[in-house]
């Protein structure tokens, strides 16, 4: 039998670190009517997140992920949420962006905002509210060091649960569009004999996977009937 | 007696080699408990219609340098006195149509409005503290202006505040960092938005404003 050498060690850890515990994902969907939403080659949309709560914000690498989703198929042009918040300093600042479509109307009859949206070409603005919170924590790991060497032992799991939800709003008819729910729930495992061994849910991933999806069918089935129409 | 003095010095020396580790870990364990930053960061331009008025900004030394030092609890040290400076000449640039800045209220008299800002209080809650999953930062300014004739007009009592959520493998020094950029950003918010709003301002404007029409009549005259 050969002699267990380092390399493979690594690649049968690095193997095991690889495996994702089991998500599920719940996503519903309200669209206001059956038409798909129109988007010109020269409009784009724009990704944000709520952090006016005092107990959590909505994450940005979250709405990174679902602006990279929307963008996947190059049908939806997506202005960054970091550029966009910068380019409408103090407009979209927790304490001053709009809650409501009201409040974004009012906003936009001031024309130097106005005037800045439509620089951007920005033609829709999605909402996104919510965050990914650990539920429940089990069990322990725990590691020791010493002269001869160290390790750890142990097991402990972990839930986590990630709702958000997504909100459309129309900028040019100052209505809104349609609305995404989004629920992703995922256990995590830490084995630990020597070496901990994490087994990690991916539910942001999945949440973010979730509404990604469902948001660019909003604009897609639009697409898919042009095409449709368009062949002869 | 040799051989007792040679013992004594080679138990010494063994004493040494043990304390000066110890004393370096301790060290390394007080500078690791320790946070301690200087706020570091840009402001976007404001979005806004600039008000008709040469403005004068002046950052005393206080403010300038200012420090937040808590020793209750964990240590923690963070110097927003430079990003406030960034923060305030951006934002009166942004605001008025005219701006300058001063570290004395000697300095330049040729101006309609002098901005004076102060720290009153800053407040930092971590984690550990609050029990909640996020860093707070709270800041209060005293913005106290003064017309041309260096006679009080308002004295703004205005908050500021910035959290981040806790992050894995994030630092407790980058997520201050982050709250403490929030919070710069609100209070700039907050400034842009409620200049006008501020009682004893609108009616200073309002004033400012009836004066200048009623030097306009009497010329037309």
């Amino acid at each position: 039998m050969k002699p267990l050498t380092i390399g493979s060690a690594l690649i049968r850890v690095l193997l095991l670190l690889t495996l994702s515990a089991c998500t599920t994902t719940t996503v519903d969907e309200y669209r206001e009517n059956d038409t798909a939403l129109t988007l010109a080659s020269n409009e784009r949309v724009v990704v944000l997140g709520r952090r006016h709560y005092a107990d959590y914000e909505t994450e940005p690498d979250f709405i990174d992920c679902i602006g990279e989703k929307l963008n996947a198929d190059k049908l939806v042009t997506v202005l960054p949420e970091r550029q966009f918040v910068d380019l409408l300093y103090p407009w979209f600042e927790p304490r001053t962006a709009p809650l409501g479509l009201k409040r974004l109307a009012k906003m936009l009859d001031e024309p130097l905002i106005a005037q800045r949206f439509n620089k951007q070409g920005l033609r829709y603005m999605i909402w996104i509210d919510g965050s990914t919170e650990t539920t429940e924590r089990e069990g322990s790991v725990s590691c020791a060091i010493g002269p001869g060497g160290g390790g750890c032992f142990g097991f402990a799991t972990w839930e986590k649960t990630g709702t958000y939800e997504a909100i459309i709003w129309d900028l040019h008819t100052r209505q809104e569009s349609g609305r995404v729910k989004v629920e992703a729930r995922g256990s995590s495992y830490m084995v630990a004999i020597i070496l901990p061994i994490p087994i990690i849910a991916q539910v942001q991933d999945q949440a973010c996977d979730g509404i990604g999806r469902q948001l660019r069918s909003f604009f897609r089935a639009n697409t898919r009937r042009e095409l449709a129409s368009g062949t002869p | 007696m040799n051989a007792h003095k040679n013992n004594y010095r080679g138990a010494a020396m063994k004493a040494q080699a043990l304390l000066t580790p110890l004393l370096v870990l301790s060290c390394l364990f007080a500078s690791a408990c320790a946070t301690q930053l200087e706020v570091v960061g840009q402001f976007p331009p404001a979005l806004t219609h600039k008000l008709p008025l040469r403005s004068l900004v002046v950052f005393e030394p206080d403010f300038a340098n200012y420090r937040f030092d808590s020793t209750v609890g964990e240590e923690v040290s963070v110097a927003v006195g430079q990003i406030q400076v960034e923060l305030f000449s951006g934002l009166a640039a942004s605001l008025f149509q005219h701006s300058s800045t001063a570290t004395d209220m000697t300095d330049n008299n040729d101006v309609d409005l002098i901005l004076v800002p102060r720290v009153e209080d800053v407040q930092i809650s971590m984690p550990n503290e609050s029990q909640l999953k996020v860093f707070e930062v709270w800041i209060k300014y005293n913005l106290q202006l003064f017309d041309s004739s260096h006679e009080p007009v308002a004295d703004w009592i205005m908050t500021a505040y910035g959290k981040t959520p806790t992050r894995f493998l994030k630092s407790d020094t980058e997520a201050l960092q982050q709250a403490s950029m929030v919070a710069l950003r609100d209070a700039g918010a907050h400034f842009i938005t409620g200049f006008s709003r501020v009682p004893e301002i609108q009616q200073w404007l309002r004033q400012r404003q009836t004066r200048a029409q009623a030097t306009n009549d009497s010329t037309h005259r």
